[in-house]
């Protein structure tokens, strides 16, 4: 189903605000599920998000297992004589862990549907001053310039016959030093083209703006909309009743 | 260094027709060669297959008889040097010095040889003066002079060159002719180029043309 940016910006609002909010594993799981029926909407392949998302899926896994390891309390599940190794408050913790971070990403994954300016569209329909929306788009563009920039520059450190895989920790950090001053050059060089490209094409230039694109919310985005936010509305009120609101 | 290219298939998906397709050529460890094709012929891509930054679908690729599959990128580019298109993304360090000197204080083998070497590098390609400055400030030619020496101080004995002309001006793009010349008496030199002066000018080249996937000789 293809929905308009503002009902995707209102479902990514929405299950970050819940997510944050939630506090026990049940009601992030809940949380999850409704990410996950979004996702579906949108049209997410999560094959293809979690082949793209692996090294981020890997580390969220290794913070899990951190936390689970070393948050104590509860009952005692794993211990070696005195020493408590895995305890019902660290797995809590953990898969409370996980499933916030899903929903997180998944809410990412949604905002990445977004073809060209649409997300600036949504916002400007939403009222958001033009410089702004324009801004936070063109921040989402420049994530995978720096990402590319950096990965260029890895691939140049080996072209140089330097074996990352086998340097030392110490020697790898090293590395990174050297790095990290020429990307971000690059990045702000970039960053500074883009301005000129943009002056030489009259940003601005003119205070009214119109649109190639006029949004219209379809009868599909209502039923989605009305759905979520009743969904958040009787989500918080059943949380609250229960104190498991983090923040309230 | 002897390069030969057997069958060589890659494709970046598997649903999108392949942007090479069973090339077969061989690159000689002296002389140029000189890779000519429209833009998004495949030509970076096949550089990038030599170097070992992709793995091909199909096909070898070996480097003096041996099959270079198994070797890391890191190993090949001690034998095959890669100048970008554009330099600044092979320049990392704070000065011009330790531009060079970086990747063997990291491997711990900057010995007095290396030293001395690197000095005689730097006073070849004209940076002499320039030991202490930063390479990103350095102009376009100063900046390609500097990562040649890179490469050449790895003792490389093939050089793949992307577009090396495309951002220099006559007396530089002169000297980089004059040193292609000059390299592949004794090395191979693969130069990937839409420059017709530098075409021209460059002595006993063998000019093949990638088009369509295919590898042709001119």
């Amino acid at each position: 189903m293809k929905l308009d940016p503002r009902s995707r910006l209102l479902l990514i609002v929405l299950l970050t605000t819940l997510a944050v909010l939630s506090e026990d594993v049940g009601n992030l799981m809940i949380v999850a599920g409704a990410a996950i029926g979004a996702g579906i909407l949108c049209r997410i392949s999560f094959l293809d998000a979690a082949k793209r998302l692996k090294h981020f899926l890997s580390l969220i896994l290794f913070i899990a297992v951190v936390q689970s390891l070393t948050v104590k309390g509860g009952d005692i599940l794993v211990h070696i004589g005195k020493v408590q190794l895995l305890t019902s408050r660290g797995i809590g913790f953990a898969l409370e862990f996980v499933l916030r971070m899903s929903v997180i990403l998944m809410a990412g994954l949604i905002a990445s549907t977004a073809e060209g300016s649409e997300m600036t569209d949504g916002l400007l329909k939403l009222r958001m001053p033009y410089e702004l929306a324009f801004m936070s788009a063109i921040a989402l563009r420049y994530l995978p310039v720096f990402r590319d920039e950096f990965a260029n520059r890895i691939k140049a450190i080996a072209l140089r016959g330097i074996d990352i895989k086998k340097l030392s920790l110490w020697t790898k950090l090293k590395l990174y030093g050297y790095l990290i001053t020429p990307a971000i050059l690059g990045a702000m060089q970039k960053s500074e083209e883009l301005a000129r490209a943009l002056n030489a094409r009259g940003f601005r230039a003119f205070k009214k703006r119109t649109m190639l694109r006029e949004l219209k919310l379809s009868y599909k985005d209502w039923i989605v909309m009305i759905t979520a936010l009743v969904f958040t509305a009787v989500f918080l009120i059943r949380m609250y009743t229960c104190g498991a609101l983090l923040v309230l | 260094m002897l390069i030969e290219l057997e069958n060589l298939t890659f494709s970046y998906q598997k649903r999108l027709p392949p942007v090479l397709c069973g090339l077969n050529a061989v690159f000689e460890s002296r002389g140029i060669a000189l890779l000519t094709g429209a833009n998004g012929s495949g030509k970076t891509t096949l550089a990038n297959l030599i170097l070992g930054i992709l793995k091909p679908c199909a096909g070898s690729i070996k480097l003096d008889g041996k099959n270079a599959v198994k070797m890391s990128p890191g190993a090949r580019a001690n034998r095959i040097g890669y100048l970008f298109q554009n330099p600044d993304l092979q320049l990392f360090a704070p000065t011009v010095e330790e531009e060079l000197s970086f990747p063997f204080e990291l491997s711990k083998t900057l010995t007095e040889e290396k030293k001395a070497l690197l000095k005689e590098l730097i006073k070849k390609f004209g940076l002499s003066g320039m030991e202490t400055r930063f390479p990103l400030g350095l102009s376009g030619g100063e900046k390609q002079r500097l990562a040649l020496a890179a490469l050449l101080s790895k003792g490389v004995e093939y050089l793949i060159l992307d577009e090396p002309t495309s951002a220099l001006d006559a007396g530089s793009k002169e000297d980089l002719i004059h040193f292609i010349n000059d390299f592949s008496k004794n090395n191979g030199v693969l130069v990937m180029s839409h420059d017709e002066d530098l075409a021209d000018a460059l002595e006993d080249k063998r000019v093949l043309r990638l088009e369509g996937g295919r590898l042709y000789e001119a």
